[in-house]
């Protein structure tokens, strides 16, 4: 795999995991604060648009790769999302999430190795 | 909260339509990006001209709709829970490909996916006492 090819796996995946971290938080505040109001609204349209950066270039690699190849690298999300969730979120991770998150990892990084 | 939850607000239900309609995606992704594959063509890289399939349409069709259902589920369970739970799409998308784009599945590859299964397992357990507190 050319270095090219590995820079955009990268830059895929740090879209989308910051991606959804913006949009838990935006849902949280729309919770307490409503939908109808520009903090809201503009955390939402950033969260679409890294999603649409790490689309188009997945959709990229998905001409160059297998699918069952390169998905999985999408995977890694799980750790990072995990940590990130409890790190910069503050939410509670327990022993037992941890590991399923750990095994997932584990199990996707097998399966794009094959 | 409880008339929320129950039904079609259930997050579960729509943490599960979320996967499904990702998991479809996936392979119609792949199908219209192999039928208008430019591999020579730098521009390529952007996967822009992958907009020239109609299956791509279907897909990001799809992609919209699960994108509200994950935000429905964002509003009510932990990222930290919602997120691994929702990854049983690599379980599904390497079987899809199996099934439906007739590609291989190496022994190696088919261990990974039981080490998923068993993440996936340990993660979601906790629920039933989760749902309790919900």
């Amino acid at each position: 795999m050319s270095f090219l090819a590995f820079a955009l796996i990268v830059i895929s995946l740090i879209t989308f995991v910051a991606a959804q971290l913006i949009l838990k938080r935006a849902m949280e505040f729309s919770a307490r604060n409503g939908m109808r109001n520009l903090h809201f609204l503009s955390r939402v349209a950033l969260g679409v648009a890294l999603m649409t950066v790490s689309f188009f270039l997945t959709l990229g690699l998905l001409q160059r790769f297998d699918l069952s190849y390169l998905y999985p690298f999408q995977g890694l999300s799980v750790i990072f999302i995990t940590i990130l969730a409890a790190v910069v979120l503050k939410e509670k991770l327990s022993v037992r999430l941890t590991i399923g998150a750990l095994l997932i990892t584990a199990g996707i990084v097998l399966v794009s190795m094959s | 909260m409880q008339n929320r939850l129950s039904g079609f607000g259930n997050p579960w239900l729509q943490l599960g339509l979320s996967v499904a309609c990702v998991f479809v995606s996936e392979l119609l992704l792949k199908r219209g990006a192999t039928e208008v594959a430019a591999p020579d063509s730098t521009f390529s890289w952007t996967g822009i001209n992958g907009l020239a399939s109609p299956l791509v349409w279907w897909a990001i069709l799809l992609i919209v709709a699960s994108f509200v259902s994950w935000l429905y589920v964002l509003r009510y369970i932990p990222l930290s829970v919602a997120y691994p739970l929702s990854r049983v799409v690599d379980i599904l998308v390497p079987l899809g490909c199996w099934i439906f784009l007739g590609e291989l599945i190496s022994a190696l590859r088919w261990c990974g996916i039981a080490l998923v299964v068993i993440g996936l397992a340990l993660v979601a357990k906790p629920i039933a006492k989760m749902e309790e507190r919900l």
